[in-house]
């Protein structure tokens, strides 16, 4: 079949599910559950290999499990989780040990990520309590990042809401070496030697809930995306605010304050679109978007200025979302995916010029992936 | 050998519902259980050998303390239920 295919891959309060449809990203064909009635936090394709796919599905029963698929979704592996070596014994935690040696239960997993295009086996995964993993095998073992996760300020970690979670990992292939996490609420940290060392970098990010306004750690990050153009640009979705760094995080401004209320916890950056970045609001304590309705934010680097781009008329609401509920395709005109705690999908096709909504009342959605492969199958 | 009963939801993870073992003692017993069965690896237990939170144990219909749990010693006449608890909504 001709066209390219998009697919796009929503974690869901009660499971997995598939979008798919054609460039044109007007028609959809909705299939799953898959991990039927599971918590799945994120579903994440790895676009080094053409139809790999890897999910995070959390259960109070089951505890965390790691799954890959290799056919868009269709079947599912479960894979070995970090920590969970295959062996049965496990060595009690001993606190007055080395502390590297202190095995902290796995609570949720958050975020996987595909690590650089040179490494094709390498996979990344964030975890509550929270910690940072890296697959060289494609998820048959997991090694732990020390650098990060024994890093000599996490005794003064706290967690937010949603738990002590490592939730957003960037991996630059444009820096050799250069990866970005996202820690709520220890701020964001930066490594230049490929996650052995890590500097936390949130300069310019107030913190609003603690004594001290402008500590160097501490900050509730919600979501960050890098730039696609210029490598020293990130977009951050803070609790508090929305901010812009254009020296690879040494340095924050706050950009959002023009939108009052600039709470939320999403932000995308198009590959087509450079300069570009999009934004959901919420009100920073109902966690709904504001007046009712649908909105989303389009942050453009050349004006310094937001403009919304739902009509004002066009849903209403109480609409929030969760993390990971924005996503954007690697099309020109990009794609913007955003999933609804309400259930709803919203795509746009054209850059945020219109917006439709996908006819499938989903569960509560958790997180947005979009994959584009050469053509159907 | 002590009879174990395993509820539905592990079906997934074992295919058998009654088995028998003679592992000496409850801690001994789950990991033979997640030796035979490799799949069950964390579904009872977490990283530190802890129960996840909604798998009770009993013994004889009895519920077994969580403290120390492992340690319960086996008999050959003894009957073991894994059962997870269904709650909430």
């Amino acid at each position: 079949m001709a066209g390219k295919a998009v697919r796009v891959y929503l974690g869901t309060r009660k499971g997995t599910y598939v979008a798919e449809g054609d460039e044109k990203r007007r028609k959809w064909k909705v299939r799953g559950p898959y991990h039927e009635g599971m918590d799945v936090y994120h579903v994440q394709p790895d676009p080094r290999h053409d139809g790999t796919v890897y999910a995070g599905v959390n259960s109070p029963w089951w505890g965390p499990a790691l799954y890959r698929s290799r056919d868009h979704g269709k079947k599912w592996t479960e894979i070995a989780p970090p920590q969970m070596p295959v062996r049965a014994k496990r060595p009690p935690p001993n606190p007055e040990e080395d502390p590297r040696t202190v095995v902290r239960p796995i609570v949720n997993i958050w975020h996987l990520e595909p690590g650089p295009a040179r490494e094709p086996s390498t996979v990344y995964v964030g975890v509550d309590p929270a910690s940072l993993y890296r697959s060289t095998d494609s998820g048959k073992s997991w090694e732990p990042l020390n650098g990060l996760n024994q890093h000599e300020t996490r005794s003064k970690w706290n967690p937010g809401a949603g738990g002590l979670c490592l939730h957003s990992i960037l991996v630059d292939d444009r820096v050799p070496g250069r990866m970005y996490a996202g820690i709520s609420a220890a701020g964001t940290f930066r490594s230049d030697d490929s996650g052995e060392h890590w500097r936390p970098l949130n300069q310019g990010v107030q913190v609003s809930f603690q004594p001290d306004k402008n500590p160097p750690f501490g900050q509730c990050v919600h979501k960050i995306a890098l730039d696609s153009a210029d490598p020293s640009t990130i977009y951050r979705q803070d609790h508090d605010g929305i901010h812009v760094t254009h020296d690879a995080m040494e340095h924050w401004t706050r950009v959002g304050k023009p939108l009052g209320d600039d709470f939320g916890f999403v932000v995308t950056s198009p590959a087509t679109r450079p300069g570009t970045a999009y934004f959901a609001p919420l009100h920073s304590q109902s966690r709904i978007m504001k007046d009712g309705r649908l909105q989303v934010y389009r942050w453009s680097e050349k004006s310094r200025k937001f403009s919304p781009t739902v009509a004002a008329t066009k849903w209403a609401g109480s609409f929030g979302t969760h993390r990971e509920g924005l996503a954007s395709d690697s099309l020109d005109p990009p794609g913007l995916y955003l999933g609804s705690t309400t259930g709803d999908l919203f795509v746009s096709p054209d850059d945020a010029k219109s917006w439709e909504v996908v006819p499938f009342r989903f569960p509560s959605i958790h997180s947005v992936e979009v994959s584009v492969a050469p053509g159907r199958k | 050998m002590a009879t174990v009963d395993l509820d539905g939801m592990l079906r997934e993870y074992v295919p058998r519902r009654h088995l028998t073992s003679s592992a000496p003692t409850l801690g001994a017993l789950l990991e033979e259980l997640e030796e035979e069965f490799p799949r069950l690896r964390g579904k009872l237990r977490d990283e530190t050998g802890s129960l996840r939170p909604f798998v009770r144990l009993f013994q004889n219909g009895e519920a077994v303390d969580r403290a120390n749990w492992p340690e319960v010693r086996l008999g050959e006449r003894d009957k073991v239920d894994v059962l997870h608890s269904i709650q909430g909504g």
